[in-house]
């Protein structure tokens, strides 16, 4: 009898918890290594509402546990072509401008592209390029583009992104090809340059390229452009430059889910990520372009300069979707780098 | 009743009544939903379809299967294979002996080296890994011991290549090549050793001819523990290999995280279950016959 | 044949073998008796070289084979477990010596083949140990030894795993084939009575000393330490006072006044004191006193009927106690009681000084 009025006691206890989590919480899934616990604790000391965070490593893994249904969360932080999927979908709710006050702090060049043209569903977080870093120290050559990091010469010196279709894409790049209508024709002709580079590379990843440049194991990398701010902040030996063929650039976003039971505070937290001096926080620790321009006007003229993080020229393009051509292009670079 | 129990020794033995069933219920029940479950779901799914966003549509085909067999998995298969069996032929070599020394010392020494065999499993696996990356890379701590050595030998390039990957898996996999081969050689009988030797049997054929066959029920299990997990590895690949050569746990795993397609990962997953299975059915097989 | 020159050999502070030396000759079925933890069984593992002495040496045929390993000595070993290798079948096992010193295959089947005979086991060749019985057992444990042809056969206690019944039987078994092989074999047991039937010469051994070395008789009959009497059978172990001595005899009083005449003729002639030994089965008790040199009256305290042998528990009228064993010789024989006046008699040769000072 005792056990059970105990039982019956935790319960209630529980649903009790459960009611306050609507009130005065929100649930953010993110991914790992980008939003700084300094920014969460700030939004709750300032309005008492708390942040339960959540991480993923990749968008497939966020795509896979909203489609399972698992977990109630009130924002997300798609990339850009994962949030086009969503949209499609309808799997995000559209935000409300008004209560958005410091989306008037985004560049204009960032809320119109692709997978959100009228910028309802998403507001960009950061974003990036995809692109070369070199060992000035070790490699004297003039580096503009793929076809001059995938050479002979520097067989076993190359580090890349241990991410499929971002190879594919650089190969269709220096084909001038389109990088997001992927087709088997031109799979077909990506397939021998491809080929040609696996065998040149030394180290996949993409976690963190940027160990094996410093550890010197090798001499170049194409690597994500916040790898390479970081990498130039530890030694200006290391250049980052916009592949001339043609770069991939990402936007990460953040957007509530048309499932979301806490919209209001979801709002709140992302318009106080878009607050200049936030947004200057995350900058601090992860240097890859700040698409809020009031942020880039408190940052200090040396992380301004950082050739990866605001190269001169930016004419990436961003990835689309590509449905179930990933499957044709996973299984290309699996029997290719296999074949070695 | 009680008077009848004895009669009937067999009976009991065989069938567990409820008191046994109560006693393996938690087991039952974790194999139950973490083993049983998953394994149907895995089976299930291998027979669906992927949907554009990476769901899974119950759209019953064997095409998964087909692709399994496609020779650019079939290769990564053997690759794999391959790894794995080299890298328990080096267990079994340096872990026997070291698993002998064990299971034939003084009990106190005993139980200290076992401690030590333990020791790295305090350390996630992880940092042990990245620890092997910071001793193997170029300017690595065996390339600088090497040059301050000056013994004219070195620097290698070890990391990211195979030799890397096979140090790695050996490093990670070793403990569960002498866990089992010391439980064997802790339970022979010394008399035996000393029967061999008394019929005139030296070291190394009373090793071969006595001391290996009795220990072949530790061997067989740690080839098993060593083997079948080896294969499906890819943290070590991907880590200390460079992730150039894939192996069929990357394949498998990049189904899941990359190529958003569950059916055909869990395809690859149920043949590799498969093949967990045939080879535990071989060493048993081989384990009864030679201590039946 | 073997020879065993003033043996030590201690493990840390114990002396497990103390300065033993013992010479067995060909053909003889020598015993090592004593309880467990007197050293027999290191003294057999020195043999077969399982363990290397301390101080002294080991000569198998007169040449010192103290350090040779025991792969390169021609004894070979029968053990108390047996240690039958599990995963071979009987003829694999009784064949391993064989494959060992490299014996041709042909020559090597029917010398396989005669020793499961020997052993009368032929029928089971391929059978696996655990399929067969302890005795069988035994036997292949035998088998596997013999074949490999030793100069010295060893025996680790190798009976005292199967039932009495099993036990007398193999204990007669092995005797025979001993005797019929003409082999030289070194016996190691706990149990008495085994060394008794079955030896030719058995070494009493306790706290890794030869404590007395002789044939079943002299050991049992005559008794050279306490410890010897009061081990091998039952002995009433009684202290006396030497009283008189003339020629080869002697006459002694026990603390109770009883006063015996026993045989003596090594006794020192400065010896006083001593403690004699008394084997219960010698003292003839009758309702009327029988012709020996001794006689003496006492009273039965208890009876205990054994099947062949009644024993009796005495009390003499001057207040010794004594055990004494009757042989129950016919059901019609008129046994005695608890309570009974009786006469014991008892020759003077078979009371023992076993000690003296």
């Amino acid at each position: 009898m005792k056990t059970l009025k105990a039982l019956l006691l935790a319960l209630s206890a529980l649903l009790g918890t459960a009611r306050l989590t609507a009130a005065d919480e929100v649930n953010l899934f993110g991914w790992s290594e980008y939003i700084p616990q300094e920014v969460l604790d700030g939004f709750t000391s300032e309005t008492g509402i708390k942040v339960n965070f959540e991480t993923y490593a990749s968008n497939e893994e966020l795509l896979s546990k909203l489609v399972a249904g698992g977990g109630a969360y009130d924002i997300v932080q798609p990339s850009d072509y994962t949030a086009e999927v969503m949209i499609r979908r309808g799997m995000l709710a559209p935000l409300d401008p008004a209560k958005l006050p410091n989306l008037r702090n985004i560049g204009a060049q960032f809320r119109s592209l692709p997978h959100d043209p009228q910028g309802k569903f998403t507001v960009p977080y950061m974003t990036g390029t995809v692109g070369i870093v070199v060992n000035t120290e070790k490699v004297k050559d003039p580096i503009k583009g793929y076809k001059d990091v995938f050479k002979e010469k520097f067989k076993d010196r190359l580090v890349v992104l241990n991410d499929n279709r971002e190879i594919v894409t650089w190969a269709l790049y220096s084909l001038g090809l389109s990088i997001n209508d992927i087709t088997p024709a031109s799979l077909a002709k990506a397939r021998p340059v491809v080929a040609n580079w696996v065998k040149l590379v030394k180290v996949f990843d993409s976690d963190s390229p940027k160990t094996a440049l410093l550890n010197g194991d090798v001499d170049i990398g194409v690597v994500w452009s916040g790898e390479a701010a970081l990498l130039w902040n530890e030694n200006k030996k290391f250049h980052y430059v916009l592949p001339a063929e043609g770069a991939h650039m990402f936007v990460d976003t953040l957007c509530i889910p048309a499932s979301a039971k806490n919209k209001d505070a979801a709002h709140k937290l992302i318009d106080y990520i878009m607050r200049p001096e936030v947004s200057k926080i995350i900058s601090d620790k992860f240097p890859y372009t700040n698409p809020n321009l009031a942020a880039r006007k408190l940052l200090t003229p040396e992380q301004l300069a950082n050739p990866a993080s605001y190269p001169a020229s930016n004419t990436a393009r961003t990835f689309r979707d590509i449905g179930t051509a990933a499957a044709d292009i996973d299984k290309l670079v699996t029997d290719l780098k296999s074949a070695q | 009743m009680p008077a009848a129990t004895p009669a009937l020794p067999v009976s009991d033995h065989s069938r567990p009544g409820w008191k046994a069933w109560a006693l393996l219920a938690p087991m039952v029940f974790w194999l139950l939903v973490f083993v049983v479950i998953p394994g149907i779901i895995l089976f299930v799914y291998s027979f669906c379809e992927r949907d554009e966003v990476g769901g899974v549509i119950f759209n019953f085909s064997f095409d998964n299967y087909r692709r399994v067999f496609d020779p650019v998995y079939l290769r990564i298969f053997a690759r794999s294979i391959g790894y794995a069996g080299l890298t328990t032929v080096i267990c079994v070599v340096i872990g026997y002996p070291v698993a002998y020394y064990i299971g034939r010392a003084s009990e106190e020494l005993r139980n200290r080296l076992l401690l030590l065999v333990m020791v790295p499993f305090w350390t996630s696996f992880l940092i042990r890994t990245y620890a092997w990356i910071t001793i193997l890379k170029q300017e690595g701590m065996l390339n600088s011991f090497l040059a301050a050595m000056n013994l004219g030998i070195g620097p290698f390039n070890l990391l990211y290549t195979p030799t890397a990957v096979v140090i790695g898996l050996v490093y990670a996999y070793l403990p569960f090549m002498i866990l089992p081969i010391y439980g064997s050689a802790e339970k022979l009988d010394n008399s035996l050793i000393e029967a061999a030797y008394d019929l005139g049997a030296g070291p190394i054929r009373a090793f071969s001819s006595v001391i290996v066959p009795l220990t072949m029920p530790g061997i067989a299990a740690g080839t098993l523990l060593v083997f079948v997990p080896a294969i499906g590895m890819f943290a070590i690949t991907d880590l200390m290999g460079g992730a150039k050569v894939p192996m069929i746990g990357n394949v498998i795993q990049n189904q899941f995280l990359q190529a958003r397609d569950w059916p055909f990962g869990a395809a690859l997953g149920v043949i590799f279950m498969l093949m967990f299975a045939l080879t535990y059915v071989i060493l048993q097989r081989r384990g009864s016959r030679s201590t039946a | 044949m073997i020879e065993i020159r003033g043996v030590t050999k201690r493990f840390g502070a114990f002396t497990a073998v103390d300065n033993v030396s013992l010479t067995v000759n060909a053909g003889e079925f020598i015993t090592l008796l004593g309880p467990s933890g007197c050293g027999k069984t290191t003294l057999l593992r020195l043999l077969a070289g399982f363990e290397t002495p301390d101080e002294g040496a080991v000569l198998l045929d007169g040449v010192d084979v103290s350090h040779e390993p025991p792969y390169r000595r021609s004894v070979n070993q029968v053990f108390q477990s047996y240690a039958l290798f599990p995963h071979m079948t009987v003829k694999d096992n009784v064949g391993f010596g064989l494959r060992m010193q490299n014996v041709p295959t042909a020559e090597a089947e029917g010398r396989i083949r005669d020793a499961l005979a020997t052993v009368s086991l032929a029928e089971q060749a391929d059978k696996l140990p655990h399929q067969m019985s302890g005795g069988q057992r035994q036997r292949v444990a035998l088998a596997r030894a013999l074949v490999c042809r030793p100069k010295v056969l060893l025996l680790d206690e190798p009976l005292s795993a199967l039932d009495a019944k099993l036990r007398h039987g193999m204990q007669l078994e092995l005797k025979h084939l001993q005797r019929k092989l003409g082999l030289t074999f070194v016996f190691v047991t706990h149990d008495q009575e085994e060394a008794l039937t079955m030896s030719d010469r058995i070494a009493i051994i306790n706290k890794g000393k030869i404590e007395q070395l002789g044939d079943a008789t002299e050991i049992y009959h005559r008794p050279r330490t306490p410890f010897a009497a009061d081990f091998i059978g039952q002995a009433n172990l009684l202290a006396a006072t030497i009283i008189l001595r003339k020629g080869a005899t002697a006459t002694v009083r026990l603390e109770s006044g009883l006063e015996l005449v026993v045989a003596c003729t090594d006794l020192p002639a400065s010896a006083t004191k001593a403690l004699v030994s008394i084997r219960p089965e010698k003292i003839h008790i009758g309702r009327v006193p029988a012709v020996a040199e001794n006689v003496f009256q006492a009273k039965i305290e208890e009876e205990i009927f054994q099947g062949a042998t009644d024993q009796l528990r005495l009390i003499t009228d001057q207040g010794t106690k004594l055990h004494a064993l009757v042989a129950n010789e016919s059901a019609t024989q008129v046994a005695f009681h608890e309570g009974d006046r009786v006469y014991c008699s008892l020759h003077l040769d078979d009371i023992v000084i076993v000690q003296a000072e």
